[in-house]
């Protein structure tokens, strides 16, 4: 039921939307890059979807966690800009429940727009690498691997968006966080695991520095321990309220 | 029997003390007038009730039920409308008070019920945003009268109301205990609103209950006093003045 109702606390924002916007944007980014340059990938050896990805990623990555700031500010400034929160917390609802429910909404529509663009992928790799094969289960690995390195950064934006009533701080913060974890040198690990910058990685790249189990065990558990800081800081924010 | 009771319920901020070893008994079924200059502490004992805020000293009942332990269960008595009205811009009436209907549980006529009491019934189609000063303080009112909860807490329900909808929810503030059962918390500025609303009164200045009773044993407490008690503006500013005097804390 608080899925329900939080879908439809987001009705006229724009959120929605939104995300879907992106998700177009981050599509049609490989499709133009192919368009101008098909020749430069195309001469290329190896799996189509890695030379793809490879190409594309760090700009669909960086979109993908543009719209996860913006959409978590939306979140938030829906609850605070009329004091919507205020009447939640006296409700007998946890308010700990209102904001896992917000990560979920986020997780699911990130999922939608992380399959349209490796549909817009697959859809480029059968267009211009005719012949060389695309398996349908990488596919599947990509876009979960792509989906799930994202997810600590949606935690910790919602943590963020929901620490500032003011929106134009969140959304600051953000994009400092979503420019200044990409021009940090990306061959450190403990960068590569931060939110903000692990979403940059991509299946292929982390199968070759065989990484994938250290990122399909660490994000999970990185996800949920940022979560924490949030139930912390919604217990302090009693005392000092 | 008290409905809500306070023991020595004290709130401090650093080193700001907003409210101050507060004992108060709000008897059920009666309307409870919360009377106190601006910065009184009359909000942080109605955000302390409602558990927005953690007391740093003493503790409360209410129905018989403590804070923090019962924290769910006391929200689920309690309709609250605190400082200023709390909705949703981006939805309409109606889809604010779904959403309160849906998390409480209640009915679907529930929604419309409450938007006839408060007279938001044509506007129920319009976004909140849109509403005037007026309607968003009635939407904030109905959001607390949904369900018709046993307990109300009411913080100046009629700021920004024109004076026809003044008497309105004087009116019916006024008919809650009879008509639902309901014990009420009201703080307001207007005096005499408080006068024509309230069964029992407390008046708090700098976080200190000065007085506690009826109208009729603050008047004859004020008499005692050497305080005016033509009218309980005159009687309330003259307490407020004499605490001030006398160092306030």
């Amino acid at each position: 039921m608080t899925l329900s109702l939080e879908i439809k606390k987001l009705k006229r924002t724009g959120y929605f939307p939104a995300f879907i916007g992106a998700g177009f944007i981050a599509s049609a980014f490989p499709v133009i890059n192919m368009l101008a340059r098909a020749q430069t990938f195309t001469a290329l050896s190896g799996d189509p979807l890695t030379i793809l990805m490879d190409a594309n990623w760090q700009m669909m990555a960086m979109i993908n966690i543009l719209i996860c700031v913006c959409g978590s500010c939306i979140m938030y400034h829906t609850e605070y800009a009329d004091n919507g929160l205020q009447k939640m917390d006296v409700l007998p609802v946890r308010s700990g429940a209102l904001f896992i429910t917000k990560f979920v909404i986020t997780a699911l529509i990130l999922a939608i727009i992380i399959v349209m663009e490796t549909a817009v992928l697959a859809g480029c790799a059968l267009h211009w690498f005719p012949g060389r094969g695309l398996s349908l289960w990488e596919l599947l690995k990509t876009a979960g691997f792509q989906w799930l390195i994202t997810l600590p950064t949606v935690m910790m934006m919602l943590v963020i968006a929901s620490a500032w009533k003011n929106m134009w701080i969140s959304l600051g913060i953000g994009v400092i966080l979503v420019f200044a974890l990409s021009i940090l040198p990306q061959d450190l690990l403990i960068l590569n695991l931060c939110p903000f910058s692990s979403p940059y990685q991509t299946y292929a790249m982390a199968v070759q520095n065989d990484r994938v189990s250290l990122f399909l065990i660490l994000c999970p558990v990185e996800t949920p321990g940022l979560g924490l800081l949030e139930m912390f800081y919604q217990k302090i924010r009693r005392c000092v309220q | 029997m008290n409905m809500i009771e306070t023991r020595n319920l004290t709130k401090t901020y650093g080193d700001f003390t907003a409210v101050s070893h507060l004992n108060m008994h709000i008897q059920k079924r009666r309307v409870y007038g919360f009377l106190g200059p601006n910065g009184a502490g009359k909000s942080t004992t109605m955000k302390m009730f409602l558990g927005l805020t953690r007391p740093t000293e003493g503790q409360f009942y209410i129905d018989g039920k403590t804070y923090p332990k019962d924290r769910m269960s006391i929200l689920k008595e309690i309709g609250s409308f605190i400082e200023s009205p709390a909705f949703y811009g981006n939805l309409t009436g109606e889809e604010n008070l779904e959403i309160i209907q849906k998390l409480l549980g209640l009915p679907k006529g529930s929604v419309s019920d409450a938007l006839e009491l408060v007279g938001l019934g044509p506007f129920r189609k319009r976004l909140a945003k849109k509403y005037s000063l007026g309607m968003k303080q009635r939407l904030g009112l109905a959001g607390a009268l949904i369900g018709h909860p046993p307990i109300l807490l009411l913080d100046e329900p009629t700021n920004g109301l024109d004076p026809a909808g003044i008497h309105e929810i004087r009116t019916l503030i006024r008919s809650l205990p009879r008509q639902y059962d309901c014990t009420v918390l009201v703080s307001s500025h207007l005096l005499p609103e408080v006068e024509l609303m309230a069964d029992d009164i407390g008046i708090l200045n700098h976080g200190r209950l000065l007085f506690e009773g009826t109208l009729d044993d603050l008047k004859a407490s004020a008499r005692n006093a050497g305080f005016p008690t033509d009218n309980l503006e005159d009687t309330f500013l003259a307490m407020i003045d004499a605490d001030n005097q006398r160092g306030g804390r």
